[in-house]
């Protein structure tokens, strides 16, 4: 195991590096520049000139990388040019409520999905199926934008019972501290996810609800509910680890239009705003940790694969 | 009062299509200690009567009142779920076909044989878990401690099949139902498991119910025959009356249609025309009527009733009398020089009639690709079926063949790469129109020695060589012609047929792929195609799924034949087909050898589907070839012993010659094709072996023209050493 994590987080790097040079390369090779979309239209020669200076963009891109990768490395990522604060203290602070949020979806996505996931498996194309299948299709082909306006007018506007504004403490303790603000957000991409988890977890089930060791389960005396919790669950679960490693990444992408509909500003909102205004540090930063994410998201995926599946073990030899 | 006493046993499934009458008035009793068979081909409500006895019928399957199972004189029918339940693995287990997806694969095998134990018995788990050690000692699993704590993957599959044994009789039942349980492991495998069984049946007192569709299996194994054709009980007997007299058509032809080890291989198998009725409707009278040759109007119109006396009971109304008789192999005199005369004579007759029309009206006058192409003058279509050039130069050769395969996984440094020896060192030739098979049991590289012989995979050392031209040396477009004078038929009539494409395009692709003939004369040849293989043209426009498993073997069959190949390697080509359809598989495959000239090389686990087939036979081991020679002498007169072991091994479908069994199936498995045992290969597994065999390898010798073997010390005599004989396999004789 410790050869092949070795081996993975060596992967790992390279597709990092990768993905920053590409990152990189593409900014700049866009047209316009850093200095117009932070200075303006009008913006002088000479001010142009003076930013860039400033800033280092004068130098030639690869000089340019190599100093960006020497201060990524001691955790400096400059500073925002539109926000004029520094990139790593805009992360630190906008990560985490992400991951809260985010966080707290997926899960509860999970915990409803695999339920409801098995359960049509067992009455498959019974009405029960149908309708739940009917709920899921509608929740996944509705924009979540949408969603949120629709949860906001009732609840917030009609019923009056939550809030239609997401916590704005800057702390994840501060937003803890009065989670009403946080039911809708997380309500309402519960239920974008919740839609293809489901899907996924009966697609499984019912496979496996067909394999042989079922029916022998079954043959050794086991009551339903003990079959489908000893022997469906598990290996029906196994083909959802996959999906869930490549879901992991969205944690700190955020969800940038869930985080405008309920203004909470969240890595998504940030990235978004860097793009337009072509805030260099910002978008390099962003797409680093994104990248990291996504290595680390699938990593952790396989990881888990080769402890529920004994069939699978790493480094054998 | 017998043990169980099923009566009017009647099981519908309601199914979106209509009620399938899956199991209709079934009426047996078992006592303690007896063999109950349930006999016939798939389909015909074998397994589910199983199940219903078991109260596990799939969604939509209900017992029909009147039905009445009682255990112990306890009815099961109509009890309530909960009390079932107490019965399912405690009184009544169940052992499934296929070991391989029978296990939890998340679970080990330890917690899934004490999962019946925890909860038929009140136990601790300390007390469960050592009733899994005794059960997995019960049924042979050496170290049964050990093996515990292992997943099922890390089984092979007679073990697995031993688990699951082991878990049936966890709670020691009293009625034990095997469900064909090892028509899915190797026939040496199947002597173990069989034995196995027969033997904790008699140490507990159990009662079984052996549900097959082997006869052989049968013949050895069973106290009772009941034989089923669509869901109904068609004849009933002792099986030794069973086997001598047998009344009705159905179980007549079904042990007709078998091929077997004690039979004369040369003339066509009886075969059962058509396939078992459709359980939706069901025909009224007699339901095999319409597949019976005495079939007559009141088999139509009046359901016959089973009856009978002395306990043999069949329904017909136009009864047989005893089996069709079998025609014993022709018996050469002990110090015969040449191989039976037989087939290689059929196949010239017929051919002398059939191949200059076949051959142009194959090639088509589209065709002018392979004449300016650099092959030798005897490949052109005219002149195929001519005999091999007098130089004596094999149609086909292999020469020393090694295949290594690396075993996947990481390597650490230092450690030498690790390989599985799947072929090591084959030799040996294929003369026009002949056919050789090659039988072993699973893992031995016969799979993989095929897919060198058609250059599916490239060998690591050695050749082969068609026409004296050897494969290996060709490259790009002379490779792919020559390509298309072999080709191959597959195992899985499911997954070898695209099944995205209609059957005319994929006979047609062939013929595209190395552009033959105008498209017009490519739909013209795919309709020959399926002429040929007895399939109606109109089969042309439909997808693969919209036909039988016998019917996609035709086509997979016609797609090989489509370029005119002049070899065929075929996969266990009838592996996976039910009896009847393999027999006339069986039967299309010498009939196109026949016509074409064709040579064939047979790859299978059966040996009895070899010998049908086969003018010579090579038996591999882990790799080796390791006894050579005529069908006959191979399978009457064994040099090695492991041939001997594999022909003990073949159940043969006659209670007395059953009985009468001498020598044994190899006991164990193949040992790791990693690190193959030191010298003979089959030491470890060998009654015979001493010292020697362990640190010499044994050259192959001779024991009579055409055949060699490979062992120090072999069950027959070898001839005296001639100076060029040493070292190689001999030449082939020739035909």
């Amino acid at each position: 195991m410790t050869a092949y994590l070795l081996r993975r987080t060596g992967q790992a790097v390279v597709v990092v590096i990768g993905v920053m040079v590409l990152t990189f390369a593409l900014i700049h090779f866009e047209p316009g520049s850093a200095a117009r979309a932070t200075l303006g239209t009008r913006a002088t020669a000479e001010r142009i000139a003076v930013f860039n200076a400033a800033n280092g963009l004068n130098r030639p891109l690869p000089a340019q990388f190599v100093t960006f990768v020497k201060q990524a490395l001691q955790g400096d990522f400059g500073t925002s040019y539109s926000l004029h604060q520094p990139v790593s203290a805009l992360i630190a602070q906008r990560l985490p409520r992400d991951a809260l949020l985010l966080g707290l979806s997926i899960l509860l996505a999970l915990a409803v999905a695999v339920p409801m996931g098995v359960y049509q498996a067992v009455r498959r194309d019974s009405a029960a199926d149908h309708v739940l299948t009917v709920v899921a299709f509608t929740l996944y082909s509705m924009p979540d934008f949408f969603f949120g306006l629709l949860l906001v007018a009732l609840f917030s506007v009609q019923l009056h019972i939550l809030p239609s504004q997401a916590p704005q403490a800057v702390s994840v303790g501060g937003i803890l501290a009065d989670p009403r603000g946080l039911v809708l957000p997380v309500v309402t991409l519960t239920l974008v996810s919740l839609a293809g988890f489901s899907r996924y977890v009966r697609s499984s089930a019912i496979s496996t609800l067909a394999q042989d060791y079922v029916l022998v389960a079954r043959a050794k005396g086991l009551a339903e509910s003990q079959v489908l919790r000893r022997h469906v669950l598990r290996n029906s679960l196994l083909p959802v680890v996959t999906i869930l490693g490549l879901t992991a990444p969205a944690i700190v992408t955020g969800a940038v239009i869930a985080e405008s509909v309920f203004n909470y500003p969240g890595m998504g909102l940030l990235f978004y705003q860097a793009a337009t205004s072509k805030d260099y540090p910002v978008l390099l930063a962003s797409t680093l940790v994104v990248g990291v994410a996504t290595v680390v998201g699938s990593l952790l995926a396989d990881v888990a694969y080769g402890i529920l599946d004994p069939r699978i073990r790493y480094d054998r030899d | 009062m017998p043990l169980l006493d099923v009566r009017h046993l009647t099981t519908r499934i309601t199914t979106g299509r209509g009620t399938v009458r899956a199991v209709e008035d079934v009426s047996f009793t078992l006592e303690a200690g007896e063999t109950l068979g349930l006999v016939g081909e798939s389909g015909c409500g074998k397994s589910m009567t199983g199940l219903s006895l078991m109260g596990l019928l799939p969604p939509g399957g209900g017992i029909a009142p009147g039905s009445s199972v009682r255990l112990d004189g306890r009815e099961l029918v109509g009890l309530p779920a909960r009390e079932l339940r107490r019965v399912r693995g405690n009184d009544i287990a169940m052992v499934f076909q296929d070991p391989m997806t029978s296990l939890d694969p998340t679970k080990t095998i330890g917690r899934q044989i004490a999962e019946p134990v925890l909860l038929h018995q009140r136990c601790s788990r300390a007390a469960a878990r050592e009733r899994a050690v005794e059960a997995l000692g019960l049924v042979g699993l050496p170290q049964p401690r050990r093996r515990l704590d292992d997943y099922p993957h890390q089984l092979s599959g007679g073990q697995r099949q031993r688990a699951l044994i082991a878990m049936a009789l966890a709670n020691e039942p009293r009625v034990l139902i095997a469900d064909e349980p090892t028509t899915a492991l190797d026939v040496t495998v199947q002597a173990q498991i069989l034995a196995l069984l027969a033997s904790v049946r008699a140490r507990l007192g159990m009662a079984m119910i052996l549900i097959t569709h082997d006869m052989g299996v049968t013949a050895g194994n069973i106290d009772r025959v009941y034989v089923m054709y669509a869901g109904r009980i068609a004849e009933s007997a002792g099986t030794d009356r069973f086997f001598h007299d047998m009344r009705h058509p159905y179980s007549q032809r079904l042990l007709a249609s078998v091929p077997r080890l004690d039979q004369d291989p040369l003339g066509e198998l009886p075969t059962i025309p058509g396939l078992p009725p459709d359980l939706l409707d069901p025909p009224a009278g007699c339901r095999f009527a319409e597949r019976c040759p005495y079939a007559t109007q009141r088999c139509r119109t009046e359901e016959p009733v089973l009856r009978g006396e002395h306990g043999h009971k069949f329904a017909c109304w136009h009864p047989v009398r005893g089996p069709v008789p079998v025609a014993a192999p022709r018996r050469a005199p002990a110090d015969a020089t040449a191989p039976g005369p037989g087939t290689a004579t059929t196949g010239d007759e017929m051919s002398a009639t059939l191949p200059a029309k076949r051959a142009v009206s194959a090639r088509g006058p589209g065709q002018p690709a392979r004449a300016g192409g650099p092959l030798p003058a005897t490949t052109t279509a005219v002149e195929r079926d001519e005999p091999a050039p007098a130089a004596g130069v094999p149609l086909l050769e292999a020469r020393d063949l090694v295949r290594e395969y690396p075993v996947r996984g990481a390597r650490l440094p230092g450690r030498a790469r690790r390989v599985v020896h799947a072929v090591s060192g084959v030799s040996f030739s294929l003369a026009q129109g002949e056919t050789f098979g090659l039988v072993g049991e699973s893992g031995c590289g016969k799979s993989t020695l095929g897919r060198l012989l058609v250059g599916l995979d490239r060998p690591d050392a050695g050749t082969v060589a068609l026409d004296g031209t050897d494969l290996g040396s060709l490259r790009g477009r002379a490779l792919r012609r020559r390509r298309r004078d072999l080709h191959m038929v597959f195992q899985d009539p499911f997954s070898s047929l695209d099944p995205r494409m209609r059957v005319g395009a994929i006979l047609r692709e062939p013929l595209q792929i190395h552009s033959v003939g105008t498209a017009g004369e490519q739909r013209a040849r795919a309709a020959e195609l399926m002429a040929e293989v007895g399939l109606p043209e109109r089969g042309l426009d439909l997808f693969p799924h919209e036909f039988s498993g016998g019917q996609r073997q035709r086509i997979g069959l016609a797609r090989a034949l489509a370029l005119t190949p002049r070899v065929i390697v075929a996969d266990e080509p009838v592996s996976a087909l039910d009896v009847s359809v393999r027999a006339q598989v069986l039967n299309l495959m010498k009939r196109l050898q026949a016509a074409h000239g064709l040579s064939y090389v047979v790859i299978s686990h059966d040996l009895a589907v070899v010998r049908h087939l086969a003018d010579r036979i090579g038996v591999m081991y882990l790799g080796r070839l390791v006894e050579t020679g005529s069908a006959e002498d191979v399978c009457e007169r064994p040099a090695h012993p492991y041939t001997a072991g594999l022909l003990a091994a073949v159940p043969v479908p006659d209670p007395a010659a059953e009985r009468a069994k001498r020598g044994h199936a190899p006991s164990g498995e193949p040992p790791d094709p990693v690190a193959p045992p030191s010298g003979c290969r089959f030491r470890t597994r060998c009654p015979l072996a001493q010292a020697r065999c362990a640190d010499e390898e044994p050259a192959p010798r001779a024991f009579g023209p055409g055949h060699a073997a490979a062992c120090h010390f072999p069950l027959r005599a070898p001839l005296p050493e001639q100076p060029d004989a040493a070292g190689v396999v001999p030449q082939v004789p020739t035909k």
